[in-house]
């Protein structure tokens, strides 16, 4: 009994450890971010990074709140853009989903093979041509360019959704059907409300995937009237690659607004990855 | 009643199939297309067949960038892997101030690769930065031509981790506890319940992740330009920095699409090899 109870205890202390490990781990890179963009020039410049903010300021989150090439205008950006592709995704995934699930219409089972089959094309393949389509409409450094090749639905959507809406007994939708109900009001009435958890995971991965795009801004963008914020934080490391107080604040900003939502959303966001293998 | 529903059905995926149709399937087809030309951004175009692949070819850029992402995958994704495993069997046991832990080690997951890219080169910086001043040492971890390419691994390794964990959490879950209660009452000890048990019996879950994984890391480009561009001397020049620098620094668009078609076609190979090999193999059903 004893000898298990000791086992026990150091089992328990292995897991700890491990535990601890990866906490701290994860972590230190986070700390050394935050720490170094509360801290003057002048400090780091004579103490080096490891020392505590002393006294903290808030200088660098000042200078790039409010210089003319600062924050301010890709924060705003990426704000309209994430909210744009969203609303947009959601909306035209849903009612293709709906259709290839529950709806008869000729070509359906080749159509949605087509669309699962587009699941392999890799973003890095298309940018070169969707580039030289977007520039020859006139779109270059718009913001349309940057929502556009988005906006329409995601393959990846339509197959998670399409998989969620079979489940759903038909009759339910049939006695729904009878009582006179368009194909809008039963999808707003019904069949959202019923799959929320899908949606809402959904929501989660198209704003995690487009606040943090940084290819396709780049290239459609230039300047700093479309900038996204990794755009924006990019160009503070090659303009001021030696200011790292300034740079740290940047990056700080980029990724606080998605950590906060990861905290507050946790439960759905670990329960709905493991368990519907996203991404 | 039939062609309304037929009408219906088409209405309601035609946003969609448009989106599809303009800016996945047309733009693969015209890298197709741009690949065989000798196409500038001023706009000069001229048909030369095969010759941007031969080029390619010749002066081992091709070659050299999948060098590079071969072993940035075969450097991150194992180790990755094995690491979300061992993190996982841990978190699973569900002792007190796990789960504050479970949510920790995903946040890297929702941050922005270009952002954590950027972070890592601070605390990279050979005479500055935090983990030389911390070791005493002075090493040139993002600029020595053998370090680099281990030093982003590195990265993609920390920030993948925990997001894996969270599948094969999932994936012990789903391991009924009578299965571990049997092979205890048969003496087994701990590595070999590991060993023969759960990791043949998460075999799905490893597939699944292995793929997703893999076509992800030949994907990579924002950690690798925040952290090196690339270099030095082009020694983590990943398929994806070849794309963007020939496209987008050099002007030729040409050479840049027939290196993105070459991805295309690795990746469709590698998900259909991928796929044959985990299915040829025995998988436990334990529905």
């Amino acid at each position: 009994m004893k000898k298990n109870l000791a086992r026990r205890a150091l089992g328990h202390g292995a897991t700890y450890l491990v535990l601890l490990a990866a906490a701290l781990l994860t972590l230190a890179p986070f700390t050394v971010s935050v720490l170094t963009s509360l801290t003057s020039p002048r400090q780091l410049a004579q103490q080096g990074p490891l020392h505590l903010p002393a006294p903290p300021t808030l200088e660098s989150f000042s200078t790039l709140l409010s210089s003319v090439d600062g924050f301010v205008t890709p924060v705003a950006v990426t704000v309209q853009m994430v909210a744009v592709i969203l609303v947009g995704q959601i909306v035209f995934s849903v009612l293709a989903a709906y259709a290839f699930a529950h709806l008869r219409f000729p070509g359906r089972d080749l159509l949605f093979w087509v669309f699962v089959a587009t699941l392999m094309v890799p973003q890095v393949v298309v940018v070169v041509p969707l580039y030289l389509m977007l520039s020859e409409a006139g779109l270059r450094n718009t913001f349309w360019a940057l929502v556009l090749p988005f906006v329409l639905g995601s393959p990846y959507a339509i197959f998670l959704l399409r998989e969620n809406f079979r489940q759903m007994p038909s009759e339910l939708m049939d006695a729904m059907r009878i009582d006179g109900a368009g194909t809008l009001r039963l999808l707003w009435n019904l069949v959202v409300p019923l799959n929320r958890p899908i949606i809402v995971t959904l929501v989660l991965i198209t704003v995690v995937t487009h606040w943090n795009s940084f290819m396709w801004p780049m290239v459609i963008t230039s300047g700093p009237e479309w900038r996204t914020i990794t755009v924006a934080t990019s160009a503070l490391q090659s303009q001021y690659s030696s200011n790292w107080t300034l740079v740290m604040a940047g990056t700080t900003l980029a990724m606080l607004p998605l950590m906060l939502l990861m905290i507050v959303f946790q439960k759905q966001i670990t329960r709905s990855v493991g368990g519907t293998g996203l991404r | 009643m039939r062609p309304r529903r037929s009408l219906l059905g088409w209405m309601l995926v035609a946003p969609a199939t448009i989106g599809v149709a303009c800016f996945l399937i047309l733009p693969v087809l015209l890298a197709l297309g741009v690949s065989f030309f000798d196409w500038d951004l001023l706009g000069t175009r001229d048909f030369v067949g095969l010759e941007n692949y031969r080029s390619l070819l010749a002066d081992g850029a091709l070659l050299n960038s999948l060098l590079v992402t071969a072993v940035f995958t075969l450097l991150s994704v194992p180790l990755s892997l094995a690491l979300g495993l061992i993190l996982a069997t841990q978190l699973v046991r569900a002792l007190p101030g796990s789960a504050v832990v479970r949510v920790i080690v995903v946040i890297p997951w929702v941050c922005a690769p270009l952002a954590l890219g950027v972070v890592w080169t601070w605390i990279f910086q050979p005479s500055t930065g935090a983990l030389n001043t911390l070791l005493g040492i002075r090493v040139e971890w993002l600029t020595d031509p053998t370090l680099a390419l281990p030093a982003v691994a590195f990265v993609a390794i920390w920030q993948n981790v925990g997001y894996i964990s969270l599948f094969f959490q999932a994936g012990l879950g789903r391991i009924p506890d009578s299965i571990y209660e049997a092979a205890r009452l048969d003496g087994a000890g701990p590595f070999q319940t590991l060993r023969h048990m759960t990791i043949p019996l998460l075999r799905p879950t490893t597939f699944f992740l292995a793929i997703t994984q893999v076509v992800a890391s030949f994907q990579v480009f924002d950690m690798v330009y925040a952290l090196t561009g690339g270099g030095p001397r082009h020694r983590t020049e990943v398929i994806a920095s070849l794309v963007y620098h020939e496209a987008f620094q050099n002007s030729h668009l040409g050479r840049a699409s027939a290196v993105a078609v070459i991805l295309f076609l690795l990746l469709v190979v590698i998900t259909v090899v991928q796929q044959r090999w985990f299915s040829s193999r025995i998988t436990y059903d334990m529905s």
